[in-house]
């Protein structure tokens, strides 16, 4: 605990000295601005505002990018922005530092987050802001929607948005004899995987037992969740169970590598880019990284819809945008500029390029730039087209908990064969009832 | 006597009085106070709920393998780094330029920072790729899951620990078996003892003090077990390696469940408070003080 404290201070007292150094940089900044006789106005003072983000390399350069742009388009708003590691370490810091008083301005949430924050009064109303800049709300995605309203009121805007899409290694898929599309549907899926696996030296699939791919996997067999009426679990049907059964059976004929320790998700990467895997399900945000590592490796990159079981079905991901409540409204009004800057067509565009995220609205996927791509990286309209088949995350405020209580449920039966998949989902179900009843 | 210098001692130790108290035991009586509460930290309405929140610990099946687990890492870890270390210090307890060494090299672990220890060992511990695998199979034994599995999680991190602590607690040791009268082992040498005569004669009791500082520290410190396991498990697999700081740590700051955080946090200062005391009441007796 005594550790946590003092890298709490640390960080304290770095934001606080590297608050210090802006201040006067922007002080010499406005000097000659104000020195100038043509302003009438008296000398006007920008306002500061600070943005947290998660993740790094492109989509950290991204971020980054996209800040610098912003404050060199305009002299009114200084926006500073903090890498805050994943999503999970950026929601945990922002409520501490909401706590203390000292949260930032403009923050992401991932998108399961929103009601949480919403309804813990964290975050503001934006319902004012966008009838005040007569926004047209039509143009962004409404596939991507789902998780930005809480109570009927607007919290959050589409920003990094994505889908879960499958990467393919087309060569290797190539040398097996198989249609370097993809698999279509699940039994596709365990056939492609069967005849991809060499033994002791690859496997068809590796992947970590994650509940974003579980939803999408439940979607994909019709089924939900969450109950309509937030009450109960509704993944204990067959919609819910197949998937985990799937999974088993894969893992048992040596096909699917399911990695049980903390860093899965890290290692079902390494073995994709490795070649010791030749599928991969992850975001579409790994796009364009996934793209460099298939160039360095020397093989051919692929995507398609990650497989459907009775339909195609994802869940969409990444981050909204959220402006922090109880904000004075000189500040407000600069983060709204800032979050109606970030969300806009032209920024969209950047960033999906950059990354391999998803435009977030519609004038973006019908813009030429948007269209070139496709046309020139065919690899980027996969997640696009399979937004016709996305839908939200669940958002109820119990919702972390009960992924994580699904995922060790789901990993008992994967570490202990003595446990089904009925078992497993049926237990996970009964811990989310009595979470969701109180 | 004046008025001063009857104040005097307390001005001069009023500055650190009043950290302490800000720091150390203001929070430990607001957590108390938290866990009574329905809490989010964010909302101002703190709802009170009396007791619920320790009587839905110590229903939660979870809570009680989060228990066990820290008692085992700790008497684990514990026990196997006090005596790998002990053996170690009447090893190294002699003159000559590789014994320095090869001290330096044990101790070398304790002032790497715990984070890049843990990813290093999680390298190593690859249950595909790592070195211990490796070396495992190149003797002809059967690979490990190390991390992979329920199974081995939770001794995969007691290893960690007990290579991390061994070298502090070796050199204590050794300054502890430095510090006992030659002239004691000359006199057992003159009667002609045997060496295991002598140590649990004369070696062990005189380092008793050593062995009961050490113990105490060992006890509290892994008891707190946090950095190695946020860094290289997260709790899991299923559970297996969740410990009561990395319990409350998830639930107070992940799940925004103040109260009930702050009641397992009440759990681990009774089970903190209750074993030091029982160790100075029942060890104070045995321990010999020259």
């Amino acid at each position: 605990m005594k550790k946590i404290a003092s890298v709490l201070l640390a960080t304290t007292l770095a934001l606080s000295l590297a608050a210090c150094g802006n201040t006067t940089s922007n002080a010499s900044n406005d000097a000659p601005a104000s020195g100038s006789a043509s302003t009438p106005a008296p000398e006007k003072k920008k306002v500061e505002i600070t943005y947290w983000y998660s993740w790094g390399d492109k989509i950290g350069e991204n971020n980054e990018n996209l800040v610098k742009m912003f404050n060199e388009s305009q002299d009114e708003v200084v926006v500073k922005a903090e890498y805050q590691g994943t999503y999970d370490d950026q929601h945990s810091k922002a409520q501490a530092a909401f706590a203390a008083g000292n949260a930032p301005e403009v923050w992401q949430n991932e998108i399961s987050s929103v009601g949480v924050f919403a309804k813990s009064g964290m975050t503001e109303d934006l319902t004012p802001f966008v009838e005040k800049a007569n926004l047209d709300m039509k143009d962004f995605i409404p596939g991507l929607m789902g998780n930005s309203y809480v109570d009927g009121k607007l919290y959050a805007l589409p920003y990094l948005r994505s889908t879960p899409i499958l990467y393919l290694n087309r060569t290797l898929l190539k040398e097996a004899g198989l249609d370097p599309a993809g698999p279509k549907n699940w039994a596709e899926f365990e056939e492609y995987a069967r005849k991809l696996t060499v033994k002791d030296k690859r496997f068809g699939i590796t992947m970590p037992v994650d509940i974003w791919t579980y939803e999408a996997f439940v979607r994909q067999s019709g089924g939900t969740m969450i109950s309509e009426d937030n009450k109960t679990a509704a993944f204990n049907t067959a919609a819910g169970i197949d998937p985990v059964k799937l999974w088993l059976k894969m893992k048992k004929e040596g096909t699917m590598n399911i990695v049980t320790t903390d860093d899965a998700g890290t290692q079902a990467k390494t073995d994709f880019h490795n070649q010791r895997s030749a599928m991969q399900f992850a975001s579409t945000a790994d796009l364009t990284k996934n793209m460099i590592v298939a160039e360095e490796q020397g093989f051919e990159l692929g995507t398609s819809f990650m497989p459907a079981n009775t339909t195609f079905g994802v869940p969409t991901g990444g981050c909204n945008l959220v402006m922090s409540a109880k904000l004075s409204p000189e500040k407000q009004e600069a983060a709204w500029k800032f979050i109606q800057w970030m969300t806009s067509k032209e920024q969209t565009i950047y960033a999906s390029s950059f990354t391999g995220y998803l435009p977030s609205r519609v004038s973006a996927v019908e813009s030429d730039e948007m269209k070139k791509l496709y046309e020139e990286k065919p690899l980027f309209k996969v997640a696009v087209d399979q937004l016709a088949y996305a839908g939200p995350r669940p958002m109820q405020k119990a919702y972390p908990e009960i992924a994580k209580i699904l995922k060790d449920e789901i990993l008992r039966s994967v570490v202990d064969s003595s446990v089904t998949a009925e078992a497993a989902i049926a237990e996970a179900a009964k811990k989310a009832d009595a979470l969701l009843s109180k | 006597m004046t008025l001063w210098s009857r104040l005097r001692p307390y001005v001069m130790v009023a500055p650190s009085i009043a950290i302490f108290s800000i720091f150390f035991i203001y929070p430990i009586f607001y957590m108390i106070y938290l866990s009574f509460f329905n809490w989010d930290f964010i909302n101002p309405v703190k709802e009170f709920v009396g007791l619920d929140n320790f009587t839905e610990l110590f229903r939660n099946n979870e809570f009680l393998q989060v228990l066990s687990n820290t008692l085992n890492y700790t008497l684990l870890t514990v026990s196997l780094s006090i005596v790998i270390s002990l053996f170690l210090a009447i090893w190294l307890n002699r003159e000559g330029t590789w014994y320095g060494i090869v001290q330096g090299a044990l101790f070398s672990p304790h002032i790497i920072s715990l984070v890049s220890v843990s990813l290093v060992w999680m390298w190593l511990m690859d249950p595909q790729f790592g070195l211990l695998n490796w070396l495992l199979q190149l003797v002809g034994l059967p690979k490990l899951e190390w991390l992979s599995s329920p199974d081995s999680s939770l001794l995969s991190l007691v290893l960690v620990a007990v290579w991390k602590g061994v070298g502090y607690n070796a050199l204590i040791f050794i300054a502890g078996l430095q510090s006992i009268p030659k002239d004691m082992y000359e006199a057992s040498a003159l009667d002609e003892a045997n060496r295991l005569r002598t140590f649990y004669k004369i070696t062990l009791p005189m380092l008793s003090p050593t062995l009961f500082f050490l113990i105490i520290i060992n006890l509290i410190s892994s008891f707190q077990v946090f950095e190695t396991i946020a860094i290289m498990t997260k709790g899991g697999p299923v559970n297996s390696t969740n410990t009561l700081v990395f319990y409350i740590y998830e639930y107070g700051f992940r799940y925004f469940k103040i109260g009930y955080a702050s009641a397992a946090g009440v759990v681990l200062l009774v089970v903190v408070g209750l074993l030091t005391l029982v160790y100075f009441k029942l060890l104070s007796r045995k321990v010999h003080y020259q």
